[in-house]
C-alpha cells in the first residue's frame, strides 16, 4: 500500500468504503452529477435495528489499498456502484460483461454491488434485477438515493452477518490468521499449533471483529473488542496488529467524544444522528447477548471504562504511530494515523502536540513519491498546520508545495498551480498585495522572506504566461523598494490601474507607486498677481455678512477654522492654468524618470496637463509644479496626482499617503476672467521693486523733462473686456515734487471698450518729472546773506538771525521717482460674479538733476513797479546747454558751470484769488532751459517751481498799493514832477487795498527835504516849501478792494530840486501787516522859475 | 554555538537576525519564521494567572534535521530565537540558557540607548559584538 490518504479522519474506521466507478463512456459531468447524488446517502439508519451506518464513497480507489482490508476494514471495498451508459439493446451484453469484470477488481471483498445503466429502453430495461437498475437518461433517474439506501442496507445485513459470524467463533476452533499483506510471506512455515500462534490470531481476529463491530454501528461492543485485542496481541509482541488495534480503540474513543467528526470539512455528517452517547444508550444490555465471545460487554459500566478519556487518546495514538514505526511498509498507516491524531489534538487545542506530530510526518520515509504525491503531502501538512494555527508552517510548506509543482524534475510544470499555492501562502508571511495595507504596518518584517516569496510570485506568474500579474507584483516588489527592471516587461503589457482578477476570485489590487517619487508636500499656488481675480467689495462684505449674523463671534469662528484648514482662501479662475507645486524627491540609487506626472481632482471640470520630469539619483527635494486648467467654475478639490513611472501607471491619492505636508486642497474656482498683457513703448525693466507688478519699466530724466509712455493694452483671454479703471499711486512720497508726475487721458482707450479677445488699446501716459534738487532754506539764506534788499526794503524778517554757513555749489545726486499705474479690468462671466482683475505697471523714473539755481536774489530796478531777479544757474550734466527764458537772449552752459542770469521781472499785483492764482504765477516765471547735447538733440526742460514762495513774497507786489499824484501826474522813483515856483501843486496820495482784509485807519506825513546828492540831506526846509492845508493825512479804513484818496498842495517857494518823503505812521500797534506792503514811492519834484508869459 | 541568532519584535517582525553562515541566510529566516509558531504557542499556553513569574526561556522549540531552534520571550514580548547545530552535542541547556541571557542583557542596553526609536533594526555594534562571541566561528 503505497498511496495515503491524507484526508482521513478517525470517523473513517466507522465507515464501509463504497466505490462508484464509471463504466465505459460516461461525460465527466454526468458522471460526477450522478457520484453526487449517490454520495449525499452517507448515512442511513437501519430501520430494525436502530443503527446507523456509515459510508465512505470514494470514485478512485487503489486496489492495494484494498489489499489491506482485513488490517483495517474501512479500508475494504465492500460496495461497488458502476455507472455506465447504454443506448442500444446490443451493447447491453457487453455492458453486463465489463460490469462482471469490474466487479472481480474488488471481487474478494465485496459484499454487494450495483449498475446503474443510464439511456437503455426497451425490453432489457423491462427485466427485474436488483443489482441493475435501468433510467432512460442522467436527468431522469428519480429513485437513485433510493436505490443506494437500498443497496446500503443489503451491504449493512451482509456486514452484520459477517460480524456476527466472526464473533460467534470459538475460541477452540482453529481461528484463521489475518496478515497485513505484507506479512504474508513472513508466516510461510511458521509453527501453528503453538500458543504464541493462536494467541496472535486471536488477538488479530479480536480487533478484526471489533472493527466491525465498529462499522456496524456498534461502538460499545467495538471498544470493548480492541481492548481485549490489545491486551491479547501484547503479550505476544505483534507490534503492528497492537498498533492497529490501539488506533481502533482510539477512533472508537474518538467517535464516542467528538461526535461532530474531527475532520475540517464536517458538513457533510449529521452529528444528531450519530451521536455516540445515543448510540450507547441505544444499545441496551440485551442487545449484546448476541455477542457470545464474552459476557463482560453486556456491562453498563464498560461504557466509561472501556472508552479512553481525551488524553489517553493522544497516548494511546503516539503508541500506535511508535508501533508502525516498527514496519517499514507500514509508512502509509503511520503517516494517517499521524493525519487522524493531529486532527484530533487539533479540536482538542494541543497544538504543540499537534506540531510534534506534524514534525513526525515530514519524517516518514514513503519511498519513492510522485511529485504529484509530493505535492499533495506538501499542501496537506500546510493544510494541517494551518488547522493547528501554525499559520507561519502552513506557508512555508505551502510554499515548498508550491515549489514543488515546478521541480525541475517535472516535465511539465504547472506554473498556474504554483502560482495559486504561493498566493495562499501571502497570509502567512503577513503579506498583503493591497496597497492599502502598506501603510498599515503589516508589511514590517521579514523582508528577506517576503522579498523571496515575492519574486517567485513574480516568476511564476510571468512562466504562466501572464505578464500583467507578473508587472502588478514586480511593482509591488518595487513598492517594496526594491529596484527591478520593470521596463522590460511594461514594453509589453502595459501597467495600469485597474484591478486584475484571477479566475479563482481573487483581486488584486492595483498598486500604486506612492514612494516613486516620494512626495513631501503639496501645496497650490495662487495666481500670478495680475491675474489674480479680486472680489468687489461690496459684495465681499454681502457674502460675509450672509455667513454669519453676528458681527464678531468666537464661536462661529472656532468652528470656521476646521473648515478653513482645507479651504485655501485664494481663488483660482476658470479657464486659466493654476499651478499645484510638490517638493518630491527620489529615493532611488538611479535616476528616475516620471512622465505623465498630472494631478486627481474632483469638484470642478479640470483638464490636468500632464509633465515629466526626470530625478536624479537619491536627489534632495526637488519642486515640481503641476499645472492645470479648471473648465468650469466652483469649488476643486486636489485629491492627489497620477504618474507613470517604468510604464506603470499609479494613483496616488493624497490622503493615503504619509507624511506629507498640505496646506489645503480646495481651492474656488471662479468663472472666467478676461486676461490683458500689457506692452509698453519703453523696455521692460528687471527691476521690480515690489512683487505685486506684473511688469515695470524705468527710465531716465532730466529734471523737468517730459516723455511720453505708450502702453498697449491686448486682450488675450476668451472672454471680452468690459470695464477698464486706470489709478496710479506714488510709490515714493516727495514733498518736493511738483506737478503731476503720471498724466493719462482714457476717453480714448474707453471709447475702444468693450475690447473683444485679441483686440488691443493703446493709452498714452506722460511723464514728467519736475523736482527741487536745490535746498529751499539755502536759497533763503543766499538771498538774504547778500543783504540784497528786495525793492529797497529794509527786510527785518526774524529768519536772519538763523545764520547756517553756506554750501558753495554742492554736489546734488539723482533722484528716484516710483509709481505704480494701476489697471483694473472685468468682463465676461467673472463680472457678474463682481469679480475683477488688476494689472499694475511699475514706474521708475531715475531723475537727473539738469541745471539749477544755486542762488537767488533780487536787485529793486528803478521802478516800483520791477526789480531784477538774479539767478545763478548751474549745470550739472555734462552736456554744454543753451539756456532760454522768455524773451531773453540765450545763455551758453557749458557742463558743471554756473553763470549768474539776470531777469528783469516787472511784478504784477498780487491776486485776490490766493494760491491758485500763485500757482499761475509760478509758471509764469518759470524758465523754459533747452538743453543742447552733443548729440545735437534738443531737449526741452521746463524749470519750475525753484522760485519758492519766500522768494515770491519778495517778487510780489504789497497788497496795498500806493499812488502818489503829483501835479496830475503819477509819479515814481525815477519821474521827476516839474512844477512852478508859486503854483500850488495839488499832491494825491492814494492808498488800494488788494488785500483780503481792510486795513487803516493810517496817517501819513509828507516830508520834504533836499538831497545835496553828497549824502546831506536837508530837511529844514520851512521856508522853501509850504503846506497848503496840512501836511498830514489821515487815511480811514479801507474795505478790500476799495480804495481812499487824500489830497493835499504843495507851494514851492524856490526853484530846486525837491524831494518828498511820505512818512507812514501807524497808530495801532496791533497791527502785523509786513513793513513791504508800505513802500511808497518816494517823490522828486523839481521847482523851476515860472515861466513869465 | 549558535548559527543563528535573531531578535524578534513584539509584533513578529525581526529587529535583528544574523546567521554563521551568510549564504544560506534565506533559510535561517525561514527557520526563524517557522519557529515562532511554536513561540506564539507557548507564550498563549502558559496560563494568564502564571504570566507574571513566567518562565522566560521557552526551551527547545523543535529540532530540524540539522538544527535545534531554542527560544526565549522577554516580559514585553521580545523574542530571542537561537539555531544551533544538531551536531553540537556537547551543548547543554544551561550553556542556552546563559547564552540567552547574556543576549537579553545585551539587547536591554540597546534599549536603553536614548536614540534608539523601539521598533526600529538593531545596529548597535557593542550588541553585534556581543552576538558575535555567541556565534560559531566561521573558518
Amino acid at each position: 500500500m503505497s498511496v495515503p490518504d491524507y484526508m482521513q479522519c478517525a470517523e473513517d474506521h466507522q465507515t464501509a468504503l463504497v466505490v462508484v466507478q464509471p463504466m465505459g463512456i460516461v461525460p465527466e459531468d454526468q458522471f460526477f452529477r450522478i457520484y453526487k447524488r449517490i454520495a449525499s446517502v452517507s448515512q442511513v439508519s437501519i430501520r430494525d435495528s436502530q443503527r446507523v451506518l456509515f459510508i465512505r464513497y470514494r470514485h478512485h480507489y487503489p486496489p492495494e489499498n484494498n489489499e489491506w482490508g482485513d488490517f483495517q476494514t474501512h479500508r475494504k471495498v465492500v460496495g461497488l456502484i458502476s455507472v455506465t451508459s447504454c443506448t442500444t439493446t446490443k451493447e447491453w451484453p457487453q455492458t453486463s460483461d465489463r460490469f462482471q469484470g469490474q466487479k472481480e477488481v474488488f471481487g474478494s471483498t465485496l459484499y454487494d454491488s450495483r449498475l446503474l445503466v443510464f439511456g437503455l429502453q426497451g425490453e432489457v430495461a423491462e427485466q427485474q434485477r436488483t443489482d441493475v437498475a435501468f433510467y432512460p437518461s442522467y436527468d431522469d433517474c428519480p429513485d437513485v438515493e433510493k436505490r443506494v439506501e437500498d443497496f446500503v442496507e443489503s451491504i449493512f445485513i451482509v456486514l452484520e452477518s459477517k460480524r456476527l459470524d466472526r464473533a460467534t467463533d470459538k475460541s477452540g476452533d482453529k481461528i484463521q490468521l489475518l496478515c497485513a499483506p505484507f506479512e504474508k510471506k513472513d508466516f510461510v512455515g511458521l509453527d501453528t499449533d503453538s500458543r504464541h500462534y493462536k494467541k496472535r490470531c486471536q488477538g488479530r481476529m479480536r480487533k478484526h471483529v471489533g472493527d466491525l463491530c465498529l462499522q456496524a454501528g456498534m461502538l460499545q461492543d467495538a471498544l470493548v473488542h480492541y481492548h481485549m485485542a490489545v491486551e491479547l496481541l501484547r503479550s505476544v509482541n505483534d507490534f503492528l496488529w497492537l498498533g492497529a488495534a490501539l488506533e481502533g480503540l482510539c477512533s472508537a474513543s474518538v467517535i464516542f467524544h467528538y461526535p461532530g467528526g474531527t475532520a475540517w470539512k464536517s458538513g457533510a455528517r449529521k452529528p444528531g444522528v450519530s451521536s455516540a452517547a445515543d448510540a450507547g444508550k441505544r444499545h441496551r444490555p440485551g442487545a449484546l447477548t448476541t455477542n457470545g465471545i464474552s459476557a463482560d460487554t453486556s456491562t453498563e459500566i464498560g461504557r466509561a471504562k472501556n472508552c479512553l478519556s481525551q488524553e489517553d487518546i493522544i497516548e494511546k495514538y503516539k503508541e500506535a504511530i511508535s508501533y508502525y514505526g516498527k514496519y517499514k511498509s507500514a509508512g502509509v498507516i503511520e503517516l494517517e494515523a499521524c493525519i487522524k491524531a493531529v486532527r484530533v489534538l487539533a479540536i482538542q487545542k494541543r497544538a504543540r502536540e499537534a506540531s510534534e506530530c506534524l514534525q513526525n510526518v515530514v519524517y516518514i520515509n514513503l519511498g519513492q513519491l510522485s511529485e504529484e504525491e509530493k505535492i499533495q503531502r506538501y499542501s496537506v501538512l500546510s493544510e494541517l498546520y494551518e488547522l493547528i494555527g501554525f499559520h507561519r508552517k502552513s506557508a512555508f510548506f505551502k510554499r515548498v508545495a508550491a515549489m514543488q509543482c515546478v521541480a525541475p524534475t517535472i516535465p511539465e510544470p504547472g506554473w498556474k498551480a504554483c502560482y495559486k499555492l504561493l498566493l495562499e501562502t501571502l497570509p502567512g508571511y503577513s503579506l498583503s498585495l493591497d496597497p492599502k495595507d502598506f501603510s498599515k504596518g503589516t508589511h514590517r518584517g521579514w523582508a528577506a522572506v517576503q522579498l523571496r516569496l515575492l519574486h517567485e510570485l513574480v516568476y511564476a506568474s510571468r512562466r504562466m504566461g501572464n505578464p500583467g500579474l507578473s508587472v502588478r507584483h514586480l511593482s509591488f516588489l518595487l513598492k517594496k523598494e526594491v529596484t527591478q527592471s520593470l521596463e522590460n516587461y511594461t514594453s509589453k503589457c502595459p501597467g495600469g490601474m485597474e484591478v486584475i482578477s484571477l479566475p479563482d476570485g481573487l483581486k488584486l489590487p492595483p498598486v500604486s507607486f506612492t514612494k516613486l517619487p516620494i512626495v513631501r508636500s503639496v501645496s497650490l499656488l495662487n495666481l500670478p498677481v495680475s491675474l489674480r481675480p479680486h472680489k468687489v467689495k461690496g459684495l465681499l462684505g454681502q457674502g460675509m455678512s450672509s455667513a454669519s449674523p453676528f458681527i464678531y463671534s468666537p464661536i462661529t469662528m472656532h468652528s470656521r477654522g476646521d473648515e478653513r484648514s482645507k479651504k485655501i482662501d485664494f481663488q483660482w479662475v476658470q479657464g486659466d492654468v493654476c499651478e499645484v507645486q510638490l517638493m518630491v524627491y527620489n529615493p532611488m540609487p538611479f535616476e528616475l524618470r516620471v512622465e505623465n506626472m498630472g494631478l486627481l481632482t474632483s469638484g470642478v471640470d479640470f483638464e490636468s496637463l500632464p509633465a515629466a520630469l526626470s530625478l536624479p539619483a537619491e536627489s534632495g527635494l526637488y519642486p515640481v509644479t503641476l499645472v492645470g486648467v479648471p473648465r468650469t467654475a466652483g469649488n476643486i478639490t486636489i485629491n492627489g496626482y497620477h504618474t507613470s513611472v517604468f510604464g506603470v501607471s499609479s494613483d496616488c491619492l493624497l490622503e493615503g499617503l504619509v507624511g506629507v505636508k498640505s496646506s489645503g486642497c480646495m481651492v474656488e474656482v471662479v468663472p472666467s476672467l478676461p486676461r490683458l498683457q500689457l506692452c509698453t513703448s519703453l523696455p521692460r525693466s528687471a527691476h521690480l521693486s515690489s512683487e505685486d507688478l506684473s511688469t515695470s519699466v524705468s527710465l531716465r530724466l532730466f529734471n523737468g523733462e517730459m516723455q511720453q509712455l505708450t502702453i498697449t493694452l491686448e486682450n488675450i483671454g476668451t472672454e471680452t473686456l468690459n470695464t477698464l479703471e486706470l489709478t496710479s499711486k506714488n510709490l515714493s512720497t516727495k514733498e518736493k515734487l511738483f506737478g503731476e508726475f503720471l498724466t493719462w487721458d482714457l476717453q480714448d482707450a474707453l471709447s475702444h471698450l468693450p475690447l473683444k479677445s485679441g483686440q488691443s488699446v493703446s493709452i498714452p501716459v506722460n511723464i514728467s518729472a519736475k523736482l527741487d534738487f536745490s535746498g529751499q532754506e539755502n536759497l533763503l539764506h543766499d538771498l538774504n546773506d547778500d543783504g540784497i534788499s528786495v525793492t529797497g526794503l529794509p527786510v527785518s524778517s526774524p529768519l536772519r538771525q538763523v545764520l547756517k554757513p553756506r554750501a558753495e555749489n554742492k554736489p546734488v545726486g539723482s533722484d528716484m521717482l516710483e509709481a505704480v499705474l494701476t489697471f483694473k479690468y472685468s468682463g465676461g462671466a467673472g463680472q457678474v460674479e463682481g469679480y475683477s482683475r488688476e494689472l499694475s505697471l511699475g514706474v521708475r523714473v531715475d531723475v537727473e538733476p539738469s541745471v539749477f539755481f544755486t542762488r537767488v536774489s533780487t536787485l529793486p530796478a528803478t521802478s516800483t513797479r520791477q526789480c531784477h531777479l538774479l539767478l545763478d544757474v548751474f549745470n550739472s550734466t555734462e552736456h554744454e546747454l543753451t539756456l532760454s527764458a522768455k524773451n531773453n537772449q540765450d545763455l551758453v552752459l557749458h557742463a558743471s558751470e554756473c553763470q549768474r542770469y539776470t531777469h528783469t521781472h516787472t511784478q504784477t499785483p498780487p491776486s485776490l484769488e490766493g494760491r491758485a492764482k500763485k500757482e499761475d504765477r509760478k509758471n509764469e516765471k518759470g524758465k523754459e532751459v533747452k538743453s543742447k547735447k552733443r548729440k545735437k538733440l534738443i531737449e526741452k526742460a521746463s524749470v519750475e517751481g525753484v522760485l519758492n514762495q519766500l522768494i515770491l513774497e519778495h517778487l510780489q507786489l504789497a497788497p496795498l498799493q500806493w499812488d502818489v499824484v503829483v501835479n496830475g501826474k503819477p509819479c515814481d522813483c525815477d519821474v521827476i514832477a516839474d512844477c512852478r515856483v508859486g503854483d500850488a501843486v495839488p499832491l494825491e496820495v492814494k492808498l488800494t487795498n488788494r488785500s483780503k482784509s481792510a486795513v487803516g485807519p493810517f496817517s501819513l506825513t509828507v516830508v520834504p527835504f533836499q538831497d545835496y546828492q553828497n549824502g546831506v540831506q536837508n530837511y529844514d526846509l520851512q521856508d522853501a516849501v509850504s503846506f497848503i492845508g496840512s501836511n498830514t493825512f489821515y487815511i480811514s479804513t479801507v474795505k478790500p478792494t476799495e480804495n481812499s484818496v487824500c489830497v493835499g498842495a504843495l507851494l514851492f517857494l524856490y526853484t530846486g530840486d525837491f524831494y518828498l518823503n511820505i512818512k507812514f505812521q501807524d497808530d495801532s500797534t496791533a497791527r502785523d501787516l509786513p513793513p513791504a506792503w508800505f513802500c511808497l514811492p518816494s517823490v522828486h519834484v523839481k521847482a523851476q522859475e515860472p515861466v513869465e508869459l | 554555538m549558535a548559527v543563528c541568532i535573531a531578535v524578534i519584535a513584539k509584533e513578529n517582525c525581526p529587529l535583528y537576525i544574523r546567521s554563521v553562515p551568510t549564504q544560506g541566510e534565506l533559510k535561517f529566516h525561514y527557520t526563524v519564521h517557522t519557529s515562532l509558531d511554536v513561540v506564539e504557542e507557548k507564550i498563549s499556553g502558559v496560563g494568564k494567572a502564571l504570566a507574571d513569574q513566567r518562565e522566560l526561556y521557552l526551551g527547545l522549540l523543535y529540532p530540524t534535521e540539522d538544527y535545534k531552534v531554542y527560544g526565549y520571550v522577554t516580559n514585553s514580548k521580545v523574542k530571542f530565537v537561537i539555531v544551533v547545530d544538531s551536531s553540537n552535542t556537547s551543548l547543554r541547556d544551561n550553556e542556552i540558557r546563559s547564552m540567552f541571557r547574556k543576549l537579553h542583557n545585551s539587547f536591554t542596553d540597546v534599549m536603553c540607548n536614548p536614540f534608539y526609536n523601539p521598533g526600529d533594526p538593531i545596529q548597535s555594534k557593542a550588541f553585534d559584538s556581543i552576538v558575535s562571541t555567541m556565534m560559531v566561528q566561521a573558518c
